[in-house]
């Protein structure tokens, strides 16, 4: 195993009193050499954007897993079947068309559940990030706001894409957006040590917005509990106790999810 | 568990720039001004009563009678007094308006300078009256037409008796057309103000924003 990998979603404050659920969802594949990872954010004015956030992970995950692309493309291992090194960062191009690829899945996906659920698509409105890391090279995907922030070795935390906010704070893209395809980021990088892939209700504690300057004192400590000697337990409701403190809930009423990677071989 | 929990960075809270543009002219004397400075302090006083809007809601204040005047120039509602406003003067709407096109403008380039996010701005235009004939709120009215169609703020038109409807038709951007001020109550027009910026300020990123009925003050002049 190369990789430890946690992630949590917390509930935002204002959800609870406003009777909505939860509607930030997370999840990863980890195989050998590589993890992929995704993170959704439901729009509050959407009805169904939990069912949106869980259904556009999930089908991130099981595309990108499921080597229809990277069946054809022998740069690239199949990862769930055999896994092997991979070995050359794929170009910024191939990674792009993957993402593209992968938005017209997601919202076949939204489509069809729209259907089943007789609602409309923009019914599911969700951000979306998505990480795939190998021990030789790194690429990140984004879809609307929350953050991608990663580490390189005797580096300090960086943001990957500065957020998507539109000009307003209150404006973002969502999988589901007529424009998705440019407004889509996409950016493949050398190797990381650290990733964490987090949603926006914890932008405004982590990124300083005047230079989006990621902060080292939020990030440090994420990292350190993946290198402590405890068991996955531990480690998850180490940052399950985060995104629930009290501490936290006063600086944001949102929804808050923390997907974390650390390189361990 | 031996680790420490994450330090917060602080950034200042997002804001909500509004711009009251208040016409003062002459023919606004008597009732309606004292109407229009008894809802500006009920709306100040009800923005005050919410922590959040008041620390995030950014209020300026440009009047015109005479000249495009700024009474208070974007400051956060929670340190805000009401101005006593008196009428004179004549009525330079187009000017007043291009006045606060390029005051916004100036406000979002210190935002963006010192890494404050910000909701989309709201203007406010209430008048009696008609533009002077020698006023250029033809250009004016291209700038907010422009500016709506480029989502760049949302401009609000209230006409009070008196004013000229169909050139205010012709300055509102067309989806969101003049209303009519019912009789002088500018205090229920400004609790729904209020109201709207609460819910601005207190929203969610990403959020469409659901602001009340204006059914208890305004008529949608057809």
């Amino acid at each position: 195993m190369s990789w430890t990998v946690i992630n949590y979603s917390a509930i935002g404050t204002k959800h609870q009193e406003q009777g909505l659920p939860c509607q930030d969802y997370s999840n990863y594949r980890h195989y050998d050499d590589v993890v992929i990872g995704a993170v959704a954010d439901g729009a509050g004015s959407a009805k169904h954007s939990d069912v949106g956030a869980k259904l556009a992970v999930e089908t991130t995950l099981s595309f990108l897993s499921g080597t229809e692309q990277f069946q054809k493309d022998p740069g690239f291992a199949q990862w769930s079947k055999k896994p092997k090194k991979v070995d050359k960062p794929p170009p910024n191009q191939v990674i792009r068309q993957l993402a593209t690829d992968l938005c017209k899945k997601v919202l076949t996906a939204l489509t069809e559940e729209a259907e089943n659920m007789d609602c409309q698509p923009e019914d599911f409105n969700c951000t979306l990030l998505v990480v795939i890391a190998t021990s030789t090279w790194f690429a990140g995907i984004q879809i609307g706001d929350g953050f991608i922030v990663v580490r390189s070795e005797d580096q300090n935390p960086e943001l990957v894409f500065k957020p998507d906010k539109g000009e307003f704070a209150n404006e973002t893209t969502f999988v589901t957006s007529e424009d998705v395809e440019s407004q889509l980021q996409v950016k493949v990088l050398p190797p990381q040590k650290f990733i964490c892939v987090a949603s926006d209700g914890l932008e405004a504690v982590a990124i300083r917005f005047s230079d989006w300057m990621a902060f080292p004192p939020f990030f440090q400590p994420l990292e350190e509990c993946l290198e402590e000697e405890t068991s996955q337990e531990e480690k998850e409701a180490y940052l399950q106790t985060f995104l629930e403190s009290e501490r936290l809930n006063q600086r944001t009423g949102d929804d808050k999810t923390v997907l974390l990677c650390l390189n361990t071989s | 568990m031996p680790v420490g929990m994450p330090e917060f960075v602080e950034n200042p809270s997002s804001r909500c720039p509004v711009v009251l543009l208040l016409d003062t002219s002459g023919s606004m004397s008597g009732q309606p001004i004292e109407q229009l400075n008894r809802g500006l302090s009920a709306f100040l006083e009800d923005v005050q009563k919410d922590e959040q809007a008041s620390l995030s809601v950014e209020l300026a204040l440009v009047k015109f009678g005479g000249s495009p005047q700024l009474i208070n120039n974007f400051q956060t509602v929670d340190e805000l007094q009401a101005p006593y406003l008196s009428a004179e003067g004549l009525t330079p709407m187009g000017e007043a308006i291009n006045y606060a096109l390029d005051l916004l403008e100036t406000r979002k380039s210190n935002y963006k300078e010192n890494g404050v996010q910000y909701y989309r701005p709201w203007v406010f235009l209430i008048t009696d009256g008609a533009p002077n004939n020698d006023s250029p709120w033809q250009m004016a009215a291209d700038r907010v037409k422009q500016a709506e169609t480029e989502k760049r703020l949302l401009f609000f038109t209230v006409a009070v008796e008196g004013a000229n409807m169909e050139i205010l038709k012709q300055i509102a951007p067309s989806n969101r057309p003049p209303v009519w001020l019912n009789g002088l109550d500018f205090r229920s027009m400004f609790l729904w103000l209020s109201a709207s910026m609460k819910q601005v300020s207190g929203q969610k990123v990403g959020e469409a924003v659901e602001l009340p009925p204006v059914s208890g003050w305004a008529q949608i002049d057809t």
